[in-house]
Protein backbone atom coordinates (compact mmCIF):
# COMPACT_ATOMS: atom_id res chain seq x y z
CA UNK A 1 0.00 0.00 0.00
CA UNK A 2 1.08 3.61 -1.43
CA UNK A 3 1.20 6.28 1.42
CA UNK A 4 -1.11 8.46 1.51
CA UNK A 5 -1.44 11.81 -0.15
CA UNK A 6 -2.20 15.18 1.65
CA UNK A 7 -4.10 16.57 -1.26
CA UNK A 8 -6.50 12.96 -0.95
CA UNK A 9 -7.19 14.19 2.80
CA UNK A 10 -7.57 17.35 2.19
CA UNK A 11 -10.02 16.90 -1.19
CA UNK A 12 -12.33 14.36 1.50
CA UNK A 13 -12.00 16.95 4.09
CA UNK A 14 -13.71 19.67 1.78
CA UNK A 15 -17.05 17.72 2.39
CA UNK A 16 -16.90 18.97 5.75
CA UNK A 17 -18.91 21.86 6.29
CA UNK A 18 -18.25 24.37 8.72
CA UNK A 19 -22.05 24.17 10.07
CA UNK A 20 -22.25 28.34 10.48
CA UNK A 21 -20.68 29.84 7.93
CA UNK A 22 -22.10 26.90 5.31
CA UNK A 23 -18.47 26.37 3.40
CA UNK A 24 -16.09 23.75 3.98
CA UNK A 25 -13.32 23.93 6.12
CA UNK A 26 -10.34 23.48 3.72
CA UNK A 27 -11.22 26.57 1.84
CA UNK A 28 -11.71 28.38 4.91
CA UNK A 29 -8.47 27.83 5.88
CA UNK A 30 -9.08 25.95 8.70
CA UNK A 31 -7.34 22.72 8.58
CA UNK A 32 -4.04 23.54 10.14
CA UNK A 33 -0.31 21.36 10.48
CA UNK A 34 -1.76 18.36 8.21
CA UNK A 35 1.39 15.78 8.86
CA UNK A 36 0.74 12.27 7.71
CA UNK A 37 2.90 9.26 8.58
CA UNK A 38 2.80 4.97 8.47
CA UNK A 39 -1.08 5.92 8.32
CA UNK A 40 -1.21 7.98 10.91
CA UNK A 41 -3.20 11.29 9.90
CA UNK A 42 -2.67 14.18 12.38
CA UNK A 43 -3.93 17.63 11.95
CA UNK A 44 -5.43 21.36 14.00
CA UNK A 45 -8.94 22.41 13.11
CA UNK A 46 -8.70 26.24 13.60
CA UNK A 47 -11.87 27.24 14.85
CA UNK A 48 -13.33 30.64 14.24
CA UNK A 49 -14.45 31.02 17.43
CA UNK A 50 -13.20 29.59 20.78
CA UNK A 51 -17.04 29.87 21.71
CA UNK A 52 -17.74 27.59 18.68
CA UNK A 53 -20.93 25.88 19.79
CA UNK A 54 -20.35 22.70 17.14
CA UNK A 55 -16.68 21.62 17.65
CA UNK A 56 -17.99 17.81 18.19
CA UNK A 57 -19.87 18.37 14.92
CA UNK A 58 -16.62 19.14 13.13
CA UNK A 59 -14.94 16.34 14.33
CA UNK A 60 -17.85 13.53 13.64
CA UNK A 61 -17.37 14.78 10.19
CA UNK A 62 -14.29 15.01 9.51
CA UNK A 63 -13.95 11.55 10.98
CA UNK A 64 -16.72 10.39 8.72
CA UNK A 65 -15.48 11.59 5.30
CA UNK A 66 -12.10 10.35 6.31
CA UNK A 67 -13.09 6.77 6.72
CA UNK A 68 -13.47 6.62 3.33
CA UNK A 69 -9.70 6.36 2.74
CA UNK A 70 -7.98 3.27 2.56
CA UNK A 71 -4.80 3.10 4.81
CA UNK A 72 -5.19 6.13 7.36
CA UNK A 73 -4.72 3.53 10.44
CA UNK A 74 -5.20 6.07 13.05
CA UNK A 75 -6.60 9.60 13.20
CA UNK A 76 -5.91 12.68 15.38
CA UNK A 77 -8.04 15.53 15.43
CA UNK A 78 -6.84 18.29 17.85
CA UNK A 79 -8.90 21.93 17.49
CA UNK A 80 -7.51 25.67 17.73
CA UNK A 81 -8.90 28.91 17.23
CA UNK A 82 -8.37 31.66 15.66
CA UNK A 83 -11.03 34.74 15.71
CA UNK A 84 -11.66 36.78 12.81
CA UNK A 85 -12.16 40.24 12.47
CA UNK A 86 -15.80 41.27 11.14
CA UNK A 87 -15.16 44.61 11.24
CA UNK A 88 -16.94 46.63 8.17
CA UNK A 89 -16.31 50.10 7.14
CA UNK A 90 -13.87 50.51 4.85
CA UNK A 91 -11.76 53.67 4.15
CA UNK A 92 -11.67 55.19 7.48
CA UNK A 93 -9.14 55.33 10.13
CA UNK A 94 -9.22 52.20 12.52
CA UNK A 95 -10.03 53.86 15.52
CA UNK A 96 -9.84 49.96 17.25
CA UNK A 97 -7.23 48.27 15.22
CA UNK A 98 -6.19 45.91 17.76
CA UNK A 99 -9.65 44.73 18.57
CA UNK A 100 -11.08 41.90 15.87
CA UNK A 101 -14.76 42.58 16.55
CA UNK A 102 -17.06 45.80 18.15
CA UNK A 103 -20.64 44.67 19.79
CA UNK A 104 -22.92 47.10 20.44
CA UNK A 105 -25.24 45.78 23.28
CA UNK A 106 -28.35 47.96 22.74
CA UNK A 107 -32.13 48.02 23.31
CA UNK A 108 -34.94 50.83 21.60
CA UNK A 109 -35.79 51.56 25.29
CA UNK A 110 -34.41 51.52 28.90
CA UNK A 111 -34.96 48.59 31.62
CA UNK A 112 -34.82 46.00 29.61
CA UNK A 113 -31.28 44.75 31.27
CA UNK A 114 -28.85 45.41 28.52
CA UNK A 115 -26.32 46.08 30.80
CA UNK A 116 -26.85 42.83 33.29
CA UNK A 117 -26.70 41.03 29.55
CA UNK A 118 -23.57 43.08 28.07
CA UNK A 119 -21.54 41.95 31.24
CA UNK A 120 -22.82 38.66 31.27
CA UNK A 121 -22.27 38.33 27.78
CA UNK A 122 -18.38 39.76 28.17
CA UNK A 123 -17.82 37.45 30.72
CA UNK A 124 -19.19 34.36 29.30
CA UNK A 125 -17.11 34.89 26.07
CA UNK A 126 -14.13 35.50 28.47
CA UNK A 127 -15.10 32.00 29.82
CA UNK A 128 -15.15 30.36 26.04
CA UNK A 129 -11.39 31.29 25.76
CA UNK A 130 -11.66 34.19 23.97
CA UNK A 131 -9.42 37.75 24.80
CA UNK A 132 -12.57 40.00 25.41
CA UNK A 133 -13.25 43.97 26.85
CA UNK A 134 -16.04 45.53 27.93
CA UNK A 135 -16.94 49.39 27.75
CA UNK A 136 -19.83 51.01 29.14
CA UNK A 137 -21.11 53.67 26.62
CA UNK A 138 -24.06 54.44 28.68
CA UNK A 139 -22.81 57.84 29.59
CA UNK A 140 -25.96 59.10 31.52
CA UNK A 141 -26.66 55.97 33.57
CA UNK A 142 -23.50 53.82 33.41
CA UNK A 143 -23.91 51.11 35.97
CA UNK A 144 -20.87 48.31 34.56
CA UNK A 145 -18.80 50.10 37.88
CA UNK A 146 -21.28 48.60 40.14
CA UNK A 147 -21.88 45.49 38.04
CA UNK A 148 -18.31 44.67 37.81
CA UNK A 149 -17.32 46.06 41.34
CA UNK A 150 -14.67 48.51 40.08
CA UNK A 151 -14.46 52.02 40.95
CA UNK A 152 -10.94 53.50 40.03
CA UNK A 153 -9.95 55.94 37.83
CA UNK A 154 -8.03 54.32 34.97
CA UNK A 155 -4.27 55.11 35.13
CA UNK A 156 -2.67 57.47 32.15
CA UNK A 157 0.03 56.36 30.05
CA UNK A 158 1.98 58.51 27.44
CA UNK A 159 1.62 57.06 24.15
CA UNK A 160 3.56 58.67 21.05
CA UNK A 161 3.23 62.15 22.01
CA UNK A 162 -0.70 62.07 23.69
CA UNK A 163 -1.99 60.01 26.49
CA UNK A 164 -3.82 56.24 26.66
CA UNK A 165 -6.42 55.34 29.56
CA UNK A 166 -4.96 51.95 30.75
CA UNK A 167 -8.64 49.79 31.68
CA UNK A 168 -8.62 48.40 34.88
CA UNK A 169 -9.45 44.89 35.02
CA UNK A 170 -11.86 43.36 36.91
CA UNK A 171 -12.83 39.51 37.08
CA UNK A 172 -10.33 39.00 34.19
CA UNK A 173 -11.65 41.75 31.87
CA UNK A 174 -10.14 45.28 30.61
CA UNK A 175 -13.16 47.28 31.52
CA UNK A 176 -13.88 50.81 30.75
CA UNK A 177 -16.37 53.49 31.95
CA UNK A 178 -17.33 56.89 32.16
CA UNK A 179 -18.32 56.19 35.74
CA UNK A 180 -14.71 55.78 36.46
CA UNK A 181 -14.22 59.45 35.89
CA UNK A 182 -17.56 60.60 37.99
CA UNK A 183 -18.06 61.62 41.47
CA UNK A 184 -20.54 58.48 43.19
CA UNK A 185 -24.23 60.08 42.98
CA UNK A 186 -22.95 62.53 40.20
CA UNK A 187 -25.29 63.43 37.04
CA UNK A 188 -24.40 63.70 33.87
CA UNK A 189 -25.62 66.86 32.48
CA UNK A 190 -24.42 67.53 28.85
CA UNK A 191 -25.14 68.89 25.10
CA UNK A 192 -24.35 67.38 22.34
CA UNK A 193 -20.79 68.72 22.08
CA UNK A 194 -19.06 67.32 25.58
CA UNK A 195 -20.85 64.05 24.74
CA UNK A 196 -19.17 63.89 21.48
CA UNK A 197 -15.62 64.63 23.38
CA UNK A 198 -16.24 62.29 26.22
CA UNK A 199 -17.17 59.43 23.54
CA UNK A 200 -14.57 60.31 21.84
CA UNK A 201 -12.25 59.71 24.71
CA UNK A 202 -13.72 56.52 25.56
CA UNK A 203 -13.74 55.33 21.37
CA UNK A 204 -10.04 56.47 20.74
CA UNK A 205 -8.28 56.63 23.56
CA UNK A 206 -8.17 53.17 25.45
CA UNK A 207 -5.39 51.16 25.20
CA UNK A 208 -7.12 47.66 25.15
CA UNK A 209 -4.49 46.03 23.76
CA UNK A 210 -5.28 42.37 21.23
CA UNK A 211 -9.05 41.42 22.07
CA UNK A 212 -11.00 39.03 20.31
CA UNK A 213 -13.85 40.60 21.06
CA UNK A 214 -14.89 44.08 22.77
CA UNK A 215 -18.09 44.41 24.13
CA UNK A 216 -20.27 47.42 24.10
CA UNK A 217 -23.09 48.58 26.50
CA UNK A 218 -25.16 51.07 24.96
CA UNK A 219 -27.47 53.65 26.46
CA UNK A 220 -30.90 53.24 25.83
CA UNK A 221 -32.62 53.98 22.58
CA UNK A 222 -31.30 55.83 19.29
CA UNK A 223 -29.71 58.84 19.52
CA UNK A 224 -26.49 60.80 19.57
CA UNK A 225 -24.19 58.05 21.21
CA UNK A 226 -25.93 55.39 18.62
CA UNK A 227 -25.24 57.62 15.68
CA UNK A 228 -21.62 58.78 16.86
CA UNK A 229 -20.55 54.37 17.61
CA UNK A 230 -21.78 54.07 14.03
CA UNK A 231 -19.91 56.82 12.32
CA UNK A 232 -16.54 56.73 14.23
CA UNK A 233 -16.42 52.73 14.84
CA UNK A 234 -15.95 49.59 12.81
CA UNK A 235 -18.65 47.80 14.26
CA UNK A 236 -19.54 44.36 13.31
CA UNK A 237 -22.56 43.77 14.85
CA UNK A 238 -25.72 44.96 17.05
CA UNK A 239 -27.25 42.60 19.71
CA UNK A 240 -30.99 43.44 21.03
CA UNK A 241 -32.01 43.01 24.17
CA UNK A 242 -35.66 43.10 24.57
CA UNK A 243 -38.80 42.17 27.24
CA UNK A 244 -41.05 39.80 25.76
CA UNK A 245 -43.75 42.11 26.01
CA UNK A 246 -45.69 43.57 22.83
CA UNK A 247 -45.03 47.24 24.13
CA UNK A 248 -41.60 46.51 24.52
CA UNK A 249 -41.40 45.08 20.77
CA UNK A 250 -41.84 47.82 19.02
CA UNK A 251 -38.75 49.22 20.32
CA UNK A 252 -37.32 46.63 18.91
CA UNK A 253 -38.31 47.23 15.99
CA UNK A 254 -37.43 50.81 15.98
CA UNK A 255 -33.62 49.94 17.35
CA UNK A 256 -33.65 47.72 14.37
CA UNK A 257 -34.71 50.06 11.79
CA UNK A 258 -32.05 52.69 13.08
CA UNK A 259 -29.18 49.57 12.75
CA UNK A 260 -30.22 49.17 9.29
CA UNK A 261 -30.03 52.81 8.35
CA UNK A 262 -26.53 52.68 8.65
CA UNK A 263 -25.95 49.26 8.25
CA UNK A 264 -24.77 47.65 10.94
CA UNK A 265 -26.15 43.90 11.13
CA UNK A 266 -28.19 42.64 13.85
CA UNK A 267 -26.25 39.63 14.93
CA UNK A 268 -29.06 38.64 17.50
CA UNK A 269 -31.77 39.48 19.29
CA UNK A 270 -31.84 38.26 23.43
CA UNK A 271 -35.10 37.79 25.16
CA UNK A 272 -34.69 38.85 28.57
CA UNK A 273 -37.18 38.58 31.49
CA UNK A 274 -38.91 35.58 29.66
CA UNK A 275 -39.89 33.88 32.71
CA UNK A 276 -39.32 33.14 36.46
CA UNK A 277 -39.66 29.47 37.49
CA UNK A 278 -40.93 29.71 41.51
CA UNK A 279 -38.69 28.64 44.16
CA UNK A 280 -41.64 27.86 46.43
CA UNK A 281 -43.57 25.84 43.89
CA UNK A 282 -41.39 25.07 40.66
CA UNK A 283 -43.91 26.66 38.40
CA UNK A 284 -43.01 28.57 35.36
CA UNK A 285 -44.63 31.94 35.58
CA UNK A 286 -44.32 34.24 32.26
CA UNK A 287 -44.30 37.61 34.02
CA UNK A 288 -44.11 39.53 30.95
CA UNK A 289 -45.68 37.06 28.62
CA UNK A 290 -42.64 34.78 26.56
CA UNK A 291 -41.55 34.39 22.91
CA UNK A 292 -42.75 37.85 21.78
CA UNK A 293 -38.68 38.56 21.34
CA UNK A 294 -38.21 34.99 19.03
CA UNK A 295 -41.67 36.11 17.22
CA UNK A 296 -39.81 39.43 16.36
CA UNK A 297 -36.91 37.23 15.55
CA UNK A 298 -38.47 35.29 13.13
CA UNK A 299 -40.43 37.92 11.55
CA UNK A 300 -37.63 40.14 10.63
CA UNK A 301 -34.97 37.47 10.05
CA UNK A 302 -32.89 38.82 12.96
CA UNK A 303 -30.79 35.45 14.59
CA UNK A 304 -33.09 34.53 17.93
CA UNK A 305 -29.85 33.84 20.31
CA UNK A 306 -31.65 32.78 23.70
CA UNK A 307 -34.07 33.47 26.55
CA UNK A 308 -32.81 35.13 29.86
CA UNK A 309 -35.06 33.68 32.51
CA UNK A 310 -35.42 35.71 36.07
CA UNK A 311 -33.38 34.50 38.62
CA UNK A 312 -33.11 36.60 41.34
CA UNK A 313 -29.41 35.26 41.68
CA UNK A 314 -28.27 37.46 38.27
CA UNK A 315 -29.57 40.10 39.92
CA UNK A 316 -28.31 39.93 43.70
CA UNK A 317 -24.57 38.98 42.24
CA UNK A 318 -25.12 41.53 39.79
CA UNK A 319 -25.65 44.24 42.60
CA UNK A 320 -22.42 43.00 44.81
CA UNK A 321 -20.04 43.63 41.24
CA UNK A 322 -19.65 40.25 40.35
CA UNK A 323 -21.28 38.69 37.56
CA UNK A 324 -23.03 35.31 38.10
CA UNK A 325 -20.88 33.51 35.54
CA UNK A 326 -17.97 34.21 38.40
CA UNK A 327 -20.05 33.54 41.27
CA UNK A 328 -21.18 30.12 40.11
CA UNK A 329 -20.24 29.19 36.60
CA UNK A 330 -22.67 25.67 37.22
CA UNK A 331 -25.88 27.95 37.80
CA UNK A 332 -28.34 27.69 35.63
CA UNK A 333 -28.11 31.49 34.69
CA UNK A 334 -24.70 31.05 33.90
CA UNK A 335 -25.29 27.93 31.67
CA UNK A 336 -27.97 30.40 29.43
CA UNK A 337 -25.57 32.98 29.12
CA UNK A 338 -22.45 30.39 28.20
CA UNK A 339 -25.10 29.10 25.32
CA UNK A 340 -26.42 32.42 24.22
CA UNK A 341 -22.31 34.08 24.05
CA UNK A 342 -21.46 31.05 22.09
CA UNK A 343 -24.46 31.64 19.60
CA UNK A 344 -23.45 35.15 19.57
CA UNK A 345 -19.79 34.08 18.48
CA UNK A 346 -21.08 31.77 15.72
CA UNK A 347 -23.46 34.69 13.98
CA UNK A 348 -19.89 36.90 14.21
CA UNK A 349 -18.19 34.47 12.78
CA UNK A 350 -20.96 33.98 9.78
CA UNK A 351 -20.46 38.35 9.65
CA UNK A 352 -16.99 38.43 9.38
CA UNK A 353 -17.50 36.03 6.04
CA UNK A 354 -19.87 38.77 4.70
CA UNK A 355 -18.24 42.01 5.85
CA UNK A 356 -14.85 41.37 3.50
CA UNK A 357 -17.37 42.01 0.61
CA UNK A 358 -17.91 45.84 2.16
CA UNK A 359 -14.14 45.94 3.42
CA UNK A 360 -13.38 45.81 -0.46
CA UNK A 361 -14.41 49.74 -1.14
CA UNK A 362 -11.46 51.35 -2.59
CA UNK A 363 -11.34 55.33 -2.22
CA UNK A 364 -8.78 56.74 -4.76
CA UNK A 365 -8.17 59.72 -6.29
CA UNK A 366 -6.05 60.42 -9.94
CA UNK B 1 -29.33 43.15 -0.97
CA UNK B 2 -31.29 46.04 -0.38
CA UNK B 3 -29.05 48.73 -0.36
CA UNK B 4 -26.00 48.23 -2.96
CA UNK B 5 -22.67 48.96 -1.76
CA UNK B 6 -19.94 51.11 -3.81
CA UNK B 7 -16.54 49.20 -4.75
CA UNK B 8 -14.91 51.92 -5.57
CA UNK B 9 -15.24 56.08 -5.43
CA UNK B 10 -12.34 57.47 -7.58
CA UNK B 11 -12.19 61.37 -7.93
CA UNK B 12 -11.48 62.07 -11.19
CA UNK B 13 -9.49 65.66 -10.79
CA UNK B 14 -8.91 66.59 -14.27
CA UNK B 15 -12.53 65.71 -15.44
CA UNK B 16 -13.89 66.90 -12.09
CA UNK B 17 -15.91 64.77 -11.14
CA UNK B 18 -16.13 61.43 -8.97
CA UNK B 19 -16.80 58.16 -10.69
CA UNK B 20 -18.46 55.40 -8.08
CA UNK B 21 -18.08 51.64 -9.24
CA UNK B 22 -20.95 49.50 -7.03
CA UNK B 23 -21.26 46.08 -6.94
CA UNK B 24 -23.78 44.96 -8.67
CA UNK B 25 -21.42 46.33 -11.71
CA UNK B 26 -23.34 50.21 -12.04
CA UNK B 27 -21.05 52.81 -12.73
CA UNK B 28 -22.05 56.11 -12.00
CA UNK B 29 -20.22 59.28 -12.69
CA UNK B 30 -21.11 62.65 -10.82
CA UNK B 31 -19.96 65.82 -11.40
CA UNK B 32 -18.17 67.72 -8.77
CA UNK B 33 -20.69 70.57 -9.01
CA UNK B 34 -24.10 68.56 -8.72
CA UNK B 35 -22.41 66.43 -5.71
CA UNK B 36 -22.43 70.07 -3.54
CA UNK B 37 -25.70 70.98 -4.99
CA UNK B 38 -27.42 68.00 -3.94
CA UNK B 39 -25.37 67.82 -0.43
CA UNK B 40 -28.26 66.38 2.06
CA UNK B 41 -26.71 68.27 5.04
CA UNK B 42 -29.41 70.44 7.13
CA UNK B 43 -27.46 73.54 6.31
CA UNK B 44 -28.16 73.05 2.68
CA UNK B 45 -31.25 71.20 2.54
CA UNK B 46 -33.36 72.78 5.86
CA UNK B 47 -35.99 70.87 7.33
CA UNK B 48 -38.43 71.72 5.00
CA UNK B 49 -38.75 68.02 3.59
CA UNK B 50 -38.13 66.83 -0.10
CA UNK B 51 -34.33 67.59 -1.93
CA UNK B 52 -33.53 70.52 -3.81
CA UNK B 53 -30.27 71.10 -5.73
CA UNK B 54 -28.72 74.35 -3.91
CA UNK B 55 -25.93 75.59 -6.21
CA UNK B 56 -22.31 76.53 -5.20
CA UNK B 57 -20.31 77.84 -7.95
CA UNK B 58 -16.79 76.43 -8.65
CA UNK B 59 -17.16 74.10 -5.87
CA UNK B 60 -13.71 72.23 -5.09
CA UNK B 61 -13.81 68.82 -3.73
CA UNK B 62 -10.88 68.15 -0.91
CA UNK B 63 -11.10 64.90 0.27
CA UNK B 64 -13.88 61.84 0.24
CA UNK B 65 -13.85 59.63 3.26
CA UNK B 66 -16.19 56.48 4.68
CA UNK B 67 -18.46 57.07 7.47
CA UNK B 68 -19.13 53.72 9.40
CA UNK B 69 -20.54 51.05 7.47
CA UNK B 70 -23.13 53.12 5.66
CA UNK B 71 -22.26 56.31 4.25
CA UNK B 72 -19.69 58.73 2.33
CA UNK B 73 -18.54 62.30 3.67
CA UNK B 74 -17.28 65.06 1.15
CA UNK B 75 -14.89 67.58 2.54
CA UNK B 76 -15.06 70.71 0.26
CA UNK B 77 -12.18 73.08 -0.27
CA UNK B 78 -14.42 76.39 1.32
CA UNK B 79 -14.40 74.11 4.71
CA UNK B 80 -17.82 72.81 3.87
CA UNK B 81 -18.09 68.99 5.52
CA UNK B 82 -21.26 68.51 7.13
CA UNK B 83 -22.81 65.89 4.25
CA UNK B 84 -23.17 63.15 4.62
CA UNK B 85 -24.18 60.96 1.90
CA UNK B 86 -25.74 57.38 2.77
CA UNK B 87 -24.71 54.75 0.22
CA UNK B 88 -29.04 54.72 -0.97
CA UNK B 89 -28.46 58.58 -1.39
CA UNK B 90 -25.82 58.27 -3.31
CA UNK B 91 -27.21 55.56 -5.46
CA UNK B 92 -30.35 57.27 -5.80
CA UNK B 93 -28.53 60.72 -7.40
CA UNK B 94 -26.68 58.77 -10.04
CA UNK B 95 -27.27 61.07 -13.25
CA UNK B 96 -26.21 58.19 -15.70
CA UNK B 97 -29.21 57.81 -18.11
CA UNK B 98 -30.71 55.11 -17.28
CA UNK B 99 -30.76 55.69 -13.85
CA UNK B 100 -32.39 59.61 -14.26
CA UNK B 101 -35.37 58.02 -16.38
CA UNK B 102 -36.55 56.53 -12.94
CA UNK B 103 -37.14 58.30 -9.86
CA UNK B 104 -34.88 61.70 -8.63
CA UNK B 105 -33.26 61.36 -5.11
CA UNK B 106 -34.53 59.49 -2.43
CA UNK B 107 -34.78 60.54 1.22
CA UNK B 108 -31.68 61.65 2.40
Amino acid sequence: MGTIGKDVVLEALKKVQDPEIHRDIVSLGMVKNLEIEDGKVVFTVELITPACPLKEKIQDDCRKVLAGIEGIKDLEISFGAQVRGSKSGAGQTDLLPTVKNVVLVAAGKGGVGKSTVAVDLATALKMHGAATGLLDADIFGPSVPILMGVKEEPKKIAVNGGFKLVPPIAHNLPVMSIGFFLEPDQAVIWRGPMLGKALQQLMADVQWGDLDYLVVDMPPGTGDVQITFSQQLKVSGAVLVATPQDVALADVVRAKSMFDKVMIPIVGIIENMSYFICDGCGKRHEIFSSGGAERAADRFKMPFLGQVPIISLIREWGDKGVSILVQDRKSEGSKVFLEIAAKLAGQLSVVSESSRRAQALKIIST
Amino acid sequence: MAIPIPVEINHIREKGLVRITWEDGHVGEYPKDYLRGYCPCAACQGHGGGIKFVSVSNAQLAEISAVGNYAIEFCWQDGHNTGIYTFEYLRSLCPCPDCKQSDGPAEK
